[in-house]
């Protein structure tokens, strides 16, 4: 990566992937209206448009069972002329759009329960990933990447190896996930992953304040965080969730191997196949081997 | 020895020079409001993204809150920039405690900006009346092309062709400091001059706007309304065609002007006439910050010292010249070497190494820009050397003082000029003594105040 990184601007020019929650049963309940949040999120886009005009946003959807790119600057700019406006009419024309096909889609799915439904933060964080590696590898110089996550909804444990691995490649690619909770409960992995690629987690207070707090804290890019007193996080919930039952556990079982999580113990990994020939003592007496 | 820059990227300074009324104006206009947000370091960027929805007065106290203790230096910088440029405006209380409050112009500006995105400054052209606009590969050779041969002209009257049809007079505001004529002689390059040519196209066309702007009172133009033409005409959409209709009087003067150096490209057609800005112009409010445009390279440079410049253009054969010896010429390549004789005359001229270094940088063949370093080390470094080489022998004006009567007289001299951190060396045995130049007329009434 160092070839890469050598032609990294150095000023304050920014990519910015924001993955936006778009998870119906969530927002059917929040506090905050969709259509509110949406208008708060427009203004951050241009606000950040508006720092450098060679900053780029991508703004990506992350429904319940699909997630798609519904907004990209740079596509803005090419088409030019037919104003900003009717930009970001498309924007939230796209949107629409994807909360419909993406409701088709949970529908025929089928496996969803509804009410505690999460959306796939897995997919729209590989999605960013890739468009970002894709600027990577194009072009003489490139701006400095980083992503917003925007969620409310409730972490899917059953994408924790997915989440994980989209982490640990974002740190390194040295693209910090910062984390905007719009939801009522923390989020487990957005702490983990804003924890281990050095971005800003952040569940604020109030949240018909939004913008301000999208500008204040948000809005930093990374030349001006070293400088800048950002807000930490106090504490991160680092708890794994197992490979077989997708559950969160607090104390589990790890394959010495592939450090493979399981909740129960297992004859065989499932994951690389090792057998553990060893009988092991119960878990509850055995309390280090928790992760 | 100090070195004189050409500073060229101070052209917010200027905009910051002008009467608070005359600033307070400008702010009227939504896209000076973004150029000047834009031209702002980061940090205060920030700030000014911060303070958009806050109405009331915010303390300085709270505000140096913001930022880490380590960096106060750059908090100040970015405050500072803020009120120079009136984006923020100081007010004290009663208790005399100063807060800052946001130009409520600018902030009216930027948060219509944030609603309603940003909107061109006018309408172009229909297509159907201009027929065929050129392609933006074309309007981008004619720019640099109109921009090449202005510099040409610049440095070298002689050399060119199709000269651009600027009166002597202004060509002389723009020579003024670059170039120094003394009567009867040939113009010379300063060391200014030499400077300039290894700069980046934007930073040489922030040069050459300053002095155009700083002669426009000369022409009897309001410098405000030219700079605030210049900042709009950077939002206006590369490659689309503008009808000179709508353009004020001094615009219209100015515009043919800006033709000349290739910002944009006139046009005329069957009953308007109508002006295309080309990369040159929109790039202008871009450049103020500090990225820099991505302009494809054409050195190579090889470790055995040997040079190859892929290029057709006569500037850069001129430049590289400056500080190498061009062996030949082929239609599209010029070959060279950097040779000690070369470099000591590169030195002479004023340039140093360290700007020779960033040129070959910066102007790096794409084959090699992406090889580390771009330019090889042993080059670099005997580019440097020379330089060192060069500066050895420090020279100091100073004063020998000698034939003194006594031993006592002598000593307490020494003393006193060491004292003073001005004595350079000295010689007991002889009773010599030197001392910098600066320090004589004290050291003289010392001596009549021992006599």
């Amino acid at each position: 990566m160092s070839s890469a990184h050598s032609k990294l601007y150095s000023d304050d020019v920014s990519l910015v992937v924001i993955v936006v929650d778009t998870n119906p049963f969530f927002w059917a309940a929040a506090a905050l209206p969709f259509a509110d949040f949406f208008a708060n999120l427009v203004h951050f886009v241009n606000s950040l448009l508006l720092l450098n005009h060679l900053n780029r946003v991508v703004v990506i959807a992350a429904g319940v069972s699909s997630c798609s790119y519904i907004f990209d600057s740079s596509d803005a700019s090419a088409a030019g002329g037919v104003g900003v406006t009717a930009t970001f009419d498309k924007a939230s024309r796209k949107v629409e759009e994807f909360i419909a096909q993406d409701a088709r889609a949970t529908a025929g799915n089928g496996s969803v329960v509804s009410g505690n439904a999460a959306s796939l933060l897995s997919g729209a964080l590989s999605l960013a990933l890739c468009y970002i590696q894709r600027i990577f590898r194009s072009g003489t110089r490139h701006p400095q990447p980083r992503i917003l996550c925007l969620q409310g909804s409730p972490d899917g444990p059953e994408q924790y190896v997915a989440v994980m691995n989209s982490i640990f490649s974002a740190q390194r690619s040295m693209v910090p996930i910062d984390s905007c909770i719009v939801g009522t409960q923390d989020s487990a992995f957005l702490q983990q992953a804003s924890y281990i690629t050095g971005g800003v987690y952040l569940k604020p207070q109030e949240l018909n304040g939004l913008f301000q707090y999208l500008a204040v804290v948000f809005a930093t890019d990374l030349h001006s965080r070293t400088f800048l007193r950002l807000p930490k996080t106090l504490g991160v919930d680092f708890r794994a969730s197992c490979f077989c039952h997708k559950k969160t556990i607090d104390m589990g079982y790890v394959c010495s191997v592939c450090l493979s999580i399981f909740c129960k113990n297992q004859k065989k990994c499932s994951t690389c196949g090792s057998e553990f020939s060893r009988v092991m003592p119960d878990l509850n007496s055995m309390p280090d081997q928790s992760k | 020895m100090p070195q004189v820059l050409v500073v060229a990227r101070n052209f917010m300074d200027m905009v910051a020079a002008l009467p608070a009324s005359k600033l307070d104006m400008l702010y009227d206009s939504a896209f000076i409001c973004e150029a000047v947000l834009r031209s702002l370091p980061p940090l205060a960027k920030k700030y000014a993204l911060q303070m958009l929805y806050v109405l009331a007065p915010v303390a300085a106290a709270a505000m140096e809150e913001w930022v880490l203790d380590e960096y106060a230096s750059k908090h100040r910088v970015a405050i500072d920039k803020l009120l120079q440029l009136r984006v923020f405006v100081e007010v004290r209380d009663r208790r005399k405690e100063v807060s800052y409050k946001m130009n409520q112009k600018f902030q009216g500006n930027m948060q219509k900006y944030l609603v309603d995105g940003g909107s061109l400054p006018r309408e172009p052209i229909p297509l159907s009346v201009t027929g065929r606009l050129p392609a933006s590969a074309d309007l981008e050779a004619y720019a640099l092309d109109q921009w090449e041969c202005f510099l040409l002209q610049l440095i070298n009257s002689s050399q060119v062709e199709k000269g651009t049809s600027f009166s002597s007079s202004m060509m002389k505001t723009f020579q003024r400091g670059l170039l120094s004529s003394r009567d009867g002689e040939a113009p010379k390059l300063t060391e200014n001059g030499f400077q300039f040519l290894l700069m980046e196209t934007n930073a040489q066309l922030w040069y050459i706007m300053r002095e155009y702007i700083s002669s426009a009172e000369e022409r009897g133009v309001d410098p405000t309304e030219l700079i605030s033409f210049l900042l709009e005409l950077s939002f206006h959409k590369l490659g689309a065609a503008y009808s000179l209709n709508t353009l004020t009087d001094v615009e219209r003067i100015a515009i043919r002007d800006l033709a000349e150096l290739g910002l944009v490209k006139l046009q005329q057609g069957r009953k308007d006439s109508w002006f295309i800005p080309t990369q040159l112009a929109t790039n202008l409010s871009a450049s103020l910050s500090d990225s820099s445009s991505s302009k494809e390279g054409f050195v190579v440079l090889e470790t055995n010292f040997r040079m190859y410049a892929y290029s057709t253009s006569k500037l850069h054969c001129e430049i590289l010249r400056l500080f190498s010896r061009v062996e030949y010429q082929l239609p599209n390549l010029i070959v060279g070497a950097i040779t000690k004789e070369s470099i000591y005359g590169a030195f002479e001229n004023g340039i140093t190494a360290e700007q020779i270094i960033s040129f070959l940088r910066q102007n790096a063949h794409p084959r090699v820009v992406d090889k580390i370093p771009v330019v090889p080390e042993n080059v670099t470094d005997q580019i440097r050397l020379w330089e060192t080489d060069r500066n050895r022998v420090e020279m100091i004006p100073s004063h020998l003082y000698e034939d003194f009567p006594s031993k006592e007289w002598f000593e307490q001299c020494c003393d006193h000029a060491r004292d003073h951190g001005y004595l350079l060396w000295e010689d007991s045995k002889r009773m010599r003594l030197i001392v910098r130049g600066e320090f004589h007329p004290e050291m003289r009434e010392f001596l009549r105040r021992q006599r």
